[in-house]
Formats: C-alpha cells, sequence, structure tokens
C-alpha cells in the first residue's frame, strides 16, 4: 500500500519537474542562438574546411546551420510584406527559396571573413510567442556592434525572422526594397532580377574554382 | 420695428462668425474631440530621439495617423501612442520606423504594412519597429572606435 502511493508521488513529481523544466528549456532563446552561432564559429575555425578550393563546402556547412535557427520563409514572407498575399503557393516556394539564395549570397559568404571577432550575448526579451536576443559584436578595434535577433516560437524551437543590426532591421530594409521593385515594375521583374544575380553568382563561383 | 429686424441681423452674424472661428481653431489646431475618430495603437521604440506628440503617421507618404502620446516604458524604452484612422488596417508583421524627412527634417513615423493575415486590433501593439539611426553616433563609433 505504502509503495503504492509512494509511486504515486513520485511519477507525480517526475511530471512537475517535466513540466517546469520543459518550457524553461524552450524558453530560454539565447541559449538556442547560442548554440547554433557556436556551430558556426567551430565550422570557421574547422582547419580542414578552411583550405582554399573548399570555401564553398564551407558555406553550404554554415548554410544549413543557418537553416536549423533561421526561418527562411518567415523571412521572406516578411519581407515581401503585402505582395504576399497575392503570391500562389508555387511561386510563396520558388520566391522564399530565391530569397534564401540572396541571403546566403549577401550574409553567409560575408561570414567568411570573420576573424576572431567576440560575440557577446546580452540578454533577451521574450514576449509571449516572440522574443528578441540582444547581441553584440566586439570587433578587433574594440567597437560593439549591437546586434538583435528576432526570434518567434515554433513549438520548443525558437526560429529567427528579423536581425537587426545597429537598429536597422533587415526585413524593413528588403521590404521597401522589394515594394519599390513591384511598384515600380512588377513582381516577375523582381523574381527576374534575383535569378540573373543568382546565376551570375554562381558562374563567378565556378570561375574561382576552377582557377 | 425696422430696428429690431437690424438687431437680429447683427446678432446673427455675430454667431455666425463665432462658430467659424471656432470651427478654424479646431481644424487648424488639430484639436480632437471626445477622442476623435480612428483606433489607438501602441509602439515600444528603444528610443524616439525627435519625435513629438502630433508627428504623423504615414503608409506610402500618404498620412493615415497621428501620435497621440508619447510615454516612459518599463525597461526605460519610449512607449509611443499613435490614433490611426478607422480604415487602415496594420497587419501584425507591420514594421514602424521613425525616419526624418529630408536630412535634417522633422521626424515621422513611417508603417510598411506587412503580409500577415492577422490585424492589429484596437489598443493592440506594433511588434516591430525600428527606432531612428542615430548617426552622430553611429560616426563617433567609427571614427573614435579604436582605443
Amino acid at each position: 500500500m505504502t509503495r503504492t502511493v509512494l509511486r504515486v508521488a513520485v511519477s507525480a513529481l517526475a511530471a512537475v519537474a517535466c513540466f517546469t523544466i520543459g518550457p524553461a528549456a524552450a524558453g530560454v532563446p539565447t541559449d538556442q542562438l547560442k548554440g547554433q552561432i557556436n556551430r558556426v564559429l567551430k565550422t570557421l575555425a574547422d582547419p580542414d574546411l578552411k583550405k582554399e578550393n573548399r570555401a564553398k563546402d564551407r558555406r553550404q556547412a554554415v548554410r544549413r546551420i543557418a537553416e536549423d535557427i533561421f526561418d527562411f520563409s518567415e523571412t521572406a514572407k516578411r519581407s515581401l510584406g503585402t505582395h504576399w498575399n497575392q503570391r500562389t503557393p508555387a511561386e510563396r516556394e520558388e520566391f522564399v527559396r530565391l530569397f534564401s539564395d540572396l541571403l546566403e549570397r549577401s550574409y553567409i559568404s560575408k561570414i567568411e571573413l570573420y576573424n576572431g571577432e567576440k560575440i557577446q550575448y546580452a540578454g533577451d526579451t521574450v514576449d509571449g510567442e516572440l522574443a528578441v536576443v540582444h547581441t553584440k559584436i566586439i570587433t578587433a578595434q574594440n567597437s560593439e556592434i549591437p546586434v538583435d535577433y528576432q526570434m518567434y516560437r515554433k513549438g520548443d524551437r525558437w526560429l529567427v525572422y528579423d536581425v537587426k543590426i545597429e537598429g536597422v532591421s533587415m526585413v524593413s530594409n528588403y521590404r521597401t526594397q522589394f515594394n519599390k521593385i513591384i511598384r515600380t515594375s512588377s513582381y516577375q521583374e523582381l523574381v527576374k532580377k534575383m535569378k540573373t544575380n543568382q546565376d551570375e553568382f554562381r558562374e563567378r563561383e565556378r570561375q574561382q574554382t576552377r582557377s | 420695428m425696422e430696428r429690431t429686424k437690424v438687431n437680429l441681423v447683427a446678432g446673427f452674424f455675430v454667431i455666425f462668425g463665432l462658430l467659424a472661428l471656432g470651427y478654424l481653431s479646431i481644424k487648424l489646431g488639430r484639436v480632437s474631440f471626445l477622442g476623435g475618430g480612428g483606433y489607438l495603437v501602441t509602439a515600444n521604440f528603444p528610443s524616439v530621439g525627435g519625435l513629438k506628440t502630433g508627428s504623423n503617421v504615414e503608409i506610402a507618404g500618404v498620412e493615415v495617423g497621428r501620435v497621440e502620446s508619447i510615454g516612459l516604458a518599463k525597461d526605460y524604452e519610449a512607449q509611443v501612442t499613435l490614433r490611426i484612422s478607422t480604415g487602415v488596417k496594420l497587419q501584425d508583421d507591420s514594421i514602424a520606423s521613425i525616419k526624418t524627412k529630408g536630412l535634417i527634417g522633422e521626424k515621422y513615423i513611417r508603417i510598411s504594412p506587412g503580409g500577415s493575415e492577422k490585424i492589429i486590433p484596437a489598443n493592440g501593439r506594433i511588434r516591430e519597429v525600428e527606432a531612428p539611426v542615430d548617426l552622430e553616433e553611429l560616426i563617433s563609433k567609427y571614427i573614435f572606435g579604436k582605443v
């Protein structure tokens, strides 16, 4: 009899423990972001991938990690703003792909320039389903660049949908640019532009690996 | 008899004049009666540098509202309350940015509409904000950054 009571009590305790640990572990966006950033730093420090002709592999490795913490489709949707609603599912899918390529071109390739800058985590603010993780990049010149990651909760994961550098939002920047192109020409023109840029980038890359 | 008529006309004229004056001062002074039209939304900014009560709120350069009040929220953030015209719907991923007219002009709030299906209700909050870029601070940081 006592044993049964004990067992019930223990399982109840375990349930309580699970319950309290569960949300707490998911409720720390900084930890999740930090984990992925550390993975990126490790990849960049990998001597095997540092070799000249492996730049592409390195970038792909970084992109794979980025896909774990960034929600490219959410970022693409927010960047397209009001025009997102007018797109068909097929167009949306294509746009998300082109947009992730654009981000890879403009940001992940820049990450190669990483030269031992330190990253400081300055806490986060969680507000319901959204959170902001404040970080600072300390450059070799000792100046601080504030970088804020806007994240949202998806199940027990936190995913980044916007990055603010010096308070300037990436989504806002793309939203203004995309809106301008779509209003002055058309959505098709925007897609064409993004495709051409991607093709040019691929071509340049191919030439680099050959030489 | 004739005199009463003249007095009456003069009286009406004065009343009409007063009404016109009242109308003008309300219109020009942008005084809103009984809270005015539209609905309120708030937005928290890390800094509002130069934004004032009564500043414009624009979408695509079109005025869609005004800054109702600016106060200090917890964590020493600036809380800005906006009055948005009825009929203007803001998606919950709309971004409110504080911008400057020209290089040194007045500050205003620009809202870039989002693509979400969710609409911010009255007394709701714009979660996505962009504070004004402090050029001076930026320049000094990159000039004096090196220690």
